[in-house]
Parts: structure tokens; sequence; C-alpha cells
């Protein structure tokens, strides 16, 4: 993994000599101005948020598979980021739609601020739900029923919308792990820190849950209270990475599985801090891949995640011939 | 209690989202007396000369905003007093500048500085031959999309001004670019709705450059000959019916009656039959109420980018009952594009309203200036 922090820093769309690098990161001024900001104002922040992003939803992932039973879950499965994009679907195009005023927000913070409200907004009535709903398949059908609530408000928005409006709309929603500012990224690891110390205290009730409800409880798992703590750590790592950096799809979905695949365990002990791994893995790769370097242009996030992952989880189920869930 | 806990660390992140705010409120306590607008027509920007220094205000950046960006130019040596605030602070005359809109090409054309261009998001969107040279000889460099310019390619050119047109929200990699101290401008002209106000945006760029007499002598000779047209089309002895624009997808866009293109249509002396319409925007009509009002006007111009009457047949046979498709009356200017593509008319016919002008007069009336090349209308094929 270290060796891929390097790769990624060092490659992007322009080109700055390895040497020069290393000069930059021990602090030497004489390099040119204008690649000391590249490198430790974007392309470091950049591959920090690659990590943060990679492991934390590969770990939410993993949790929401465990909860629910169900080798489809990801970390986005309880609609936080349908409600992060509806937040920001109002604030982007909001304006023109409904004729609201643009209130001005510091700086910057606007569509963060926007992504956080409509993840909390759908956290609340998450958890709202799980104190009065038993079954954990409820709350999978409710978050899926919140995407659809979503997509519809924005497909409305959308509608009377301008161009340029909907196409930051699109970009916000192709997922972007550049130009975030080392303040940011303060906030998203304190976010991704306490999300991360909830989701490790639960490793042995999630060792339990894969017995099944009624056998975790005779273990002596209390299921409402792990039930509730897997939520928050999933909510609050889905919801501020979503918020920073944009949706990002498929790692969450598909990093638990390769990692069940390779290391063919089921002990979350294990599974966990591989997944911390491998997602971070998979993710630098991909912002490496996304930055197309050399070229002037650069392709989405999103669109790398997918194309180079789902490839590979196809190759693994076909070789193993079973899913081993 | 996990409840309680969630709350108090989100409130807690909440309270540093605060503590991390800019403050940048501008206080305005220059000497209005001093100072001497050097703007006529166009609203959304002014440009304000205190001799220690300049500032050039953009009250205008979007559509509706509230907010007046301030950016204070500098002379070399100058000093801004400290009861000043701006949002940007530049020295001039600038030697290097990335814009990204073609609106700002024709501005540096005409003063000559468009060797100062160092990049330009899609530079297939150009459409000037001038500026497509330089393309050629890759002095300008590709920045990649308007919503996201490649941040990286951006601060390694490292220009004195990235020029942007304002966005409502904000734009993550302008963001990236002012933190990277490369100061930012919005360029609002494109929310003037006055053909001769939008043409004026040429002193901003001239402020830059320090270059304002020579922008004052451009505009005034626009001026000059946009007025001179208007005149002599009011020696027309008859006023033609007009209609503007095409469906996209079952709604037909056109202009309202205070935008620009309707006010170039009245300069024209002609008939715009919207023109009693309210508003600077553009009508979302359908084509029966299109059908209604318009079916014999005399004129049709501008249908989107449509460049044949066979095209317009196929895309809907509705089209085919104005009188003005019978009469082969439908004047286009799609045919006028740059090598790589571009709409000649979007990037030019803002800051050329004379010629848009000159045009529209040639069009109505024929009895006037026949005889004389067109700049961006072509009869439809």
């Amino acid at each position: 993994m270290i060796l891929l922090f390097v790769v990624n820093i060092a490659l992007g769309s322009v080109l700055i000599p390895l040497k020069a690098i290393i000069q930059i990161i021990l602090g030497d001024d004489s390099v040119k101005e204008a690649w000391q900001y590249i490198i430790l104002d974007y392309r470091i922040p950049k591959a920090l948020a690659a990590i943060m992003t990679g492991s934390g939803l590969a770990v939410a992932g993993l949790m929401m598979q465990t909860l629910f039973k169900n080798p489809l879950a990801g970390p986005f499965v309880l609609g936080i980021s349908s409600g992060a994009s509806l937040g920001v679907a109002f604030f982007i195009l909001g304006g023109s739609a409904l004729g609201l005023s643009a209130f001005v927000v510091p700086n910057g913070w606007g569509t963060i601020l926007a992504a956080s409200l409509g993840s909390f907004a759908v956290l609340s009535i998450v958890l709202l739900v799980a104190s009065r709903v038993r079954d954990a398949m409820a709350l999978l059908i409710i978050g899926l029923m919140f995407g659809s609530l979503t997509a519809a408000v924005v497909s409305i928005l959308a509608y009377f919308s301008p161009a340029e409006e909907l196409q930051r709309y699109m970009f916000w929603s192709f997922g972007s792990l550049g130009d975030i500012s080392w303040d940011a990224l303060i906030i998203l690891s304190f976010c991704y820190f306490i999300g991360m110390i909830l989701a490790f205290s639960v490793t042995k009730s999630l060792n339990s849950l894969l017995l099944g409800d009624h056998y975790a409880q005779t273990l002596g798992v209390s299921l409402q209270k792990s039930r509730f703590i897997i939520l928050i750590a999933t909510s609050i790592l889905a919801g501020s990475l979503t918020a920073f950096v944009g949706p990002i799809a498929f790692v969450g979905l598909a990093v638990p599985h390769l990692i069940r695949q390779w290391f063919t365990a089921s002990n979350h002990w294990t599974l966990m801090p591989a997944c911390v791994l491998g997602g971070a893995v998979l993710m630098l790769f991909c912002d490496t891949l996304a930055q197309m370097p050399l070229f002037e242009f650069s392709l989405p996030i999103n669109a790398i995640t997918s194309i180079i992952g789902a490839p590979v989880v196809i190759w693994l189920l076909i070789r193993k011939k079973k899913l081993l869930f | 209690m996990i409840k309680n806990l969630f709350t108090t660390v989100f409130l807690f992140s909440f309270l540093l989202f605060n503590s991390c705010k800019n403050e940048s409120k501008p206080e305005v306590s220059e000497n209005q007396q001093t100072s001497k607008s050097l703007v006529e027509f166009a609203t959304g920007f002014d440009i304000l000369d205190h001799e220690a220094y300049k500032i050039l205000s953009v009250s205008q950046a979007w559509p509706g905003s509230k907010k007046t960006f301030r950016y204070a130019l500098l002379k070399e040596g100058q000093k801004l007093p400290d009861s000043i605030e701006a949002d940007a602070i530049l020295t001039i005359p600038i030697t290097s500048i990335v814009v990204t809109s073609t609106t700002h090409i024709p501005a540096l054309e005409l003063l000559g500085v468009e060797e100062t261009l160092k990049g330009f998001p899609n530079l297939d969107y150009i459409s000037s031959p001038k500026t497509r040279a330089l393309i050629k000889a890759e002095k300008i460099e590709e920045l990649g999309q308007n919503e996201s310019i490649n941040t990286e390619r951006a601060i390694d050119l490292n220009p004195d001004v990235v020029v942007s047109f304002g966005v409502e929200g904000e734009n993550k990699s302008l963001n990236s670019l002012q933190r990277a101290n490369i100061p930012v401008l919005y360029n609002g002209d494109w929310t003037e709705t006055s053909p001769l106000g939008q043409a004026e945006w040429i002193k901003f760029f001239a402020a830059l450059y320090n270059k304002e007499k020579q922008a004052d002598s451009i505009f005034n000779s626009i001026k000059d000959n946009y007025n001179s047209l208007k005149k002599e089309a009011l020696k027309a002895k008859k006023k033609p019916t007009v209609l503007s624009g095409a469906m996209f997808k079952d709604v037909w866009y056109l202009p309202k009656g205070e935008s620009w293109a309707a006010q170039l249509v009245a300069d024209a002396n002609a008939e715009y039959l919207y023109k009693d319409t309210k508003g600077t925007g553009s009508l979302s009509l359908s084509i029966e109420s299109v059908l209604d009002k318009a079916q014999n006007a005399e004129f049709w111009i501008a249908p989107n980018a449509f460049e044949s009457y066979q095209s317009l047949k196929e895309t809907n046979d509705a089209y085919t009952q104005f009188a003005a498709f019978k009469n082969k009356a439908i004047y286009s200017f799609a045919a006028a594009k740059g090598e790589t593509g571009g709409m000649l008319y979007y990037e030019l016919a803002p800051s050329r309203p004379d010629w848009v002008l000159e045009d529209l007069v040639t069009i109505f009336h024929p009895e006037l200036n026949s005889n004389k090349a067109s700049h961006f209308f072509t009869p439809l094929e």
C-alpha cells in the first residue's frame, strides 16, 4: 500500500520528476512553486482522501453485508447517499427550480454542508425506524424506498433546471477525490476515525451475528445495541465520505467480497483489517488510473472503480465457483 | 446513551465547521467623488479609478446575484490601503491569463492580447482563426471541462489571473486555484441584457491589461456603428413580423421580450411577435401556441441549430406550416462554424452587436443595405 501511495502521488496530469517530489516532501523550497503546491496541497490530500474513502466504504460495506446477511448490501443501502444526493440537489438545482435564493455559505463548504444535512436527515429517520422495527430486512427495504423517493425528487428538480446546473450536479455525482483542502481533510479524518473506532468496537458482535440472531443473543450480544452501533458507524463513515467526496459506487459492495474470496475467512477479526487495507489499495489504484497520467483530461472516479472492480469480482467468482458468503 | 454520544460528536464537528469560516465582508470607505465610473451601458460591472488603485466590481456575476465581487487592480509599486477589502488583488498589467468562455476570446483579440492566453477548457469550442492558430502552435493548454477544470494543469500554468463565468454555489476546482494564490475573477457578461452593455465588457478585460484607452475607442466605434445602423433601419418603409427559435423535444424555446436578442430585433426596426413578454430569459411554449400566434410571421431567425429546410421538415412536420418556411424566409447562424465545430455566433456576437444588427437590418430591409456580406446569419439551405 505504501508503494501505491507513492505511485499515486508521483503520477498525475502534470509530469513532476520523482527527484523533485522527494525534495518537496523534505521541505526543499527551491523546487518550482507550482509543483510544490500540486504535491503538497493537491496530490497528498487526494491520496489521503483515497485511503480513507476506500477503507471507510469497505468496512461499512462489510458491516452492512453481515448485518443484513445479504451479499448485495453496500454502505449506501440505508439510503445515506440518496439523502446526500437530495441535499446537494436542493443546493445546486434548487436555485432556479424552486426560486430559492443562494444563501451565502462559507467559501466551498456549501455542497459538503448540504450533503451532510441530507444524510443526517435520512440517518435520523432510519434510526427512528430501527428502534421500532425488529426485523433487519425491513430496514433494508426502507433504505431502498428512500433511494427511489430521493431519485424522484431529484428528477423533478432536474427537469426545471438549466443545463449548467445539471452538469454541475452530475459532476458531483461522479465523485471526486481531488480539490479537497487540508481543512476539509482534517474534518473528514475526524469523522472517519470516529466511524472506524465504532466499527471495530462491534467486531465481536459481527462475528456472532453470522450465526444468526437467536444464536447471537445466547452468546450475550445485545441485538438492539449492536445494531444501533453498526448503523451509526456505517452512517458516519458513508455519510461523511459522501459529503466530502461524492457518492463512490462499487467499493463498499465489492471489496468485502474480494477480501472474502482472497482470504477465505469469515472471522471479522481478520476481515475488518483486511478490508481497510484492501479498500485503500483499490481506491489508490483506481484514482491513479482516473488521473490519466500525461493526458490532460481525467476520468470520473466512479466509472473507474466499477470498470476495474466488476470484472475482477466476476473473475474471482468464476474461478472459485461459489460465493463463500 | 449512544445517541447522545453521536449528537455531541456531530455538534462538535459542526462547531469545527464554523470556526473555519472566512471573513470577507468588504468595507466601502472609498471616496466616491474622486473616482469616475467608466462604464455607460453595462449594469453588471463597474470600474472605479482611484489614482492610487482601481476597483473592478462585478455586481451580477450570475442572474439574481446578491453579492458584488470587488477586485483590486494595482499597478507596479502601488499598495491597497488597509481600509479597503477586496475579493482578489491583482497586479496589472497581467502577462498571462486563463479564460473559461468563448465569449472572452473576442475581447482579448480586439485588444491584441490573445497571446497572453495560456489555457482554456474545451479548446474545440473556439472558432476564431487567430486563436486557433495559437492552439495549433500548442501555445494554449487544454484544461479539460468547464465545470471541473484540471486543477493540476491550471496550477502548473500559474496564470496571473483566471477569469471564469460566475456560478451560483461554488466550483471545487476554482476554490483550489484560489488556495494556490491564483486570483479568480468572475465575468458576468452573459447576464447582461442590452446589446451594447454586453459589448462593453471589453472594458473589463482592458482594465486588467491597462488598455482602457484602446478599449474605449474600440467600444465607441462599435457603439457609433450600432447607432447609425439603428437610425438607418428607421428609414425602412415596412416593419416585418419576426419569429425566433425552434423546438427542443416538444418545447419551443424563444427569447423573452426584454432579452438581448429581442432588443436587437427591435433595434433593427422589426416587430418581434413576443416583444411584449416580460423578462430577459427564454419562453418555453408549445408548438400549438407558437403556430397559433406566429404562423404568418414574415421572417424566422435563429431556428436553433438547424441548417436546412429538409432537416426542419424531417424533425417535425409542423414546421412546414409556417409562412416563413413556405416562403423560404428562414435565416440561421448555425452555418458559421469554426474549424473544430464551435459556433462563431456564440463566441463573437456578444462582442459585436453592431455586426448582428447589420445582418438583421440587411435581412429585414433588403432595400436599404443590399450587397453587404453577412457576418453570422445566412439563409437556410
